[in-house]
């Protein structure tokens, strides 16, 4: 994984693993259906890229694929980060 | 007191959004009581708040909305609770603004915006969005009616309850499971109202807002397009979130002009009613409350403005909507209470209007999520 993919990950493990790390979290475990994000915790993944990464919350596609894995989420904040620079 | 009250950070168009209904202020408020007990939608009325130009405020020019901004929404909203008497119409306008409209536009393909969009902002077509069901209500994503993909088309049985604007609506936005439990298990659906397999229930009596239609709408085999998907299929929760917003924004605003107008009226009567040889404002039992429904609209206000702020500028607002949510509702509620105490029995009465305050207001801390999910959502976005 590459830095913020780590990023990620880490951010992933301290909210919703309680700090918890596990050998599975490769960038396409599927965090939804593993269980570990759920609705809510989806809203709180886009809270925090835009508040991280400083892109508008709108911005944000609504699309189901950007939050699946943390693979997924790190490819969609570079791209979106790269299209405001 | 009777100002228009700032605008604080409103971009806005001009003229300023909040003065859109008040010269209407007239029709709007003809005979509202009567409207009232016979918990009839208003059509005259509806023609006047479509020719005031309410409708159009958020929506793009090209589809014949006038541009504005989310706040510059709130803000016409806000002006409307101040003018309308008959909160059950302005309920049915601010879900008429929310439900297709708003969803639509960020999400809808070319064709079905340029389609459906034009008679929305007039309000020639009557909007309204589903999600509640008669088993899931407080758990709104738990939701049992299902699409079911077939060739170009999906499937769609089920039912939903508590649908406003549903009785008169042209088209539902219907929010229904097309995946398994989780996240992206929901997707959304603009329906037209004679689409087979679609059918409305008679409206439901209720306790207040009784001139905005509410009933049950069933789906037995009603075959749509899949063109008809609004955004991704499995995105559901994420334009429902996206919705939320907005219709907490835009129908708390409705009551805090509500509330401006409550407090401007508890004001005047405090100075005219004379007991004890002193008009009732003089004595600190009622100056008091008086103070604190001040600082209730004033709060009200100041949260409205903060939100509508942060979600205009893409900031995380997710804590800040729950809040505003519970602080405006449970205000609304708070100062008609206690309107109806500072009125005396003339509050009790139901030609003064203050009692129906009281009714209206209830239902404000049930729709749009209750105070309680609210509380939860706040405790769960803070880890607890
Ligand atoms: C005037 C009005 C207009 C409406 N318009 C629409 C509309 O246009 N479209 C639509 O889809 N829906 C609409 N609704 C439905 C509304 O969203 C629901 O009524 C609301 O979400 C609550 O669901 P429920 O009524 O099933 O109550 P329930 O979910 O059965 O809740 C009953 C009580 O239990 C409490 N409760 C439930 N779960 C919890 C929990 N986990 N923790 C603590 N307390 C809990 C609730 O807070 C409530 O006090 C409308 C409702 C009203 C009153």
């Amino acid at each position: 994984m590459n830095s913020l993919a780590d990023e990620i990950r880490g951010y992933i493990v301290t909210e919703f693993l309680d700090g918890e790390d596990t050998a599975d979290l490769t960038a396409d475990f599927d965090l939804i259906d593993n269980g570990v994000v759920d609705s809510l915790g989806v809203v709180r993944v886009v809270a925090h890229l835009s508040r991280t990464y400083a892109i508008p919350a709108d911005d944000i596609p609504l699309t189901p694929d950007s939050f699946r894995s943390i693979g997924a989420i790190s490819a969609f904040v570079e791209n979106a980060t790269k299209a405001a620079a | 007191m009777s100002s228009t009250p700032p605008a604080p950070r409103t971009a806005g168009i001009e003229p300023d959004p909040y003065t859109l209904t008040a010269p209407w202020a007239d029709e709007l408020n003809q005979d509202v009581e009567e409207w009232d007990a016979r918990a009839e939608f208003p059509w005259e009325k509806w023609k006047v708040i479509q020719r005031s130009g309410l409708l159009a405020v958020p929506f793009e020019t090209r589809y014949g909305g006038s541009g504005g901004t989310l706040t510059g929404t709130m803000r016409a909203l806000e002006g409307l609770g101040r003018t309308c008497r008959d909160a059950g119409l302005g309920f049915s306008a601010s879900t008429q603004i929310v439900s297709v409209g708003v969803p639509l536009q960020a999400f809808g393909s070319e064709e079905l915006k340029s389609r459906f969009l034009p008679g929305i902002v007039t309000g020639d077509l009557i909007t309204a969005h589903a999600i509640t069901e008669p088993g899931n209500g407080s758990d709104a994503l738990n939701i049992s009616t299902t699409a079911t993909r077939d060739g170009d088309d999906y499937v769609i049985d089920g039912g939903k309850l508590f649908i406003t604007n549903a009785p008169i609506a042209d088209l539902l936005l219907l929010y229904v499971r097309t995946g398994k439990p989780g996240p992206f298990g929901l997707s959304v659906f603009l329906v037209e109202r004679d689409t087979p397999g679609l059918r409305v229930g008679e409206p439901l009596g209720k306790m207040g807002l009784r001139t905005s239609p509410i009933s049950e709408v069933t789906f037995e085999s009603m075959r749509v397009p899949a063109t008809r998907r609004i955004g991704q299929e499995g995105a559901g929760f994420l334009i429902l979130d996206h919705v939320m917003k907005r219709e907490i924004l835009f129908s708390f605003s409705l009551t805090l002009g509500e509330m401006e107008h409550r407090l401007e009226r508890v004001i005047g009567y405090a100075k005219s009613r004379q007991q004890f040889g002193a008009p009732i404002g003089a004595f600190q039992g009622v100056s008091h409350k008086i103070a604190d429904m001040k600082i209730a609209v004033e709060t009200a206000r100041k949260w409205l403005a903060d939100t509508g702020a942060k979600v205009e500028a893409g900031q995380d607002a997710a804590i800040d909507i729950a809040a505003t949510k519970i602080v405006v509702s449970e205000a609304n509620k708070r100062t008609a209470l206690d309107a109806v105490q500072i009125f005396g029995g003339q509050g009790y009465l139901t030609a003064t209007g203050i009692e129906r305050d009281v009714r209206n207001a209830i239902g404000g801390t049930i729709y749009s999520g209750t105070s309680e999910i609210q509380r939860n959502r706040i405790a769960s976005l803070l880890g607890l």
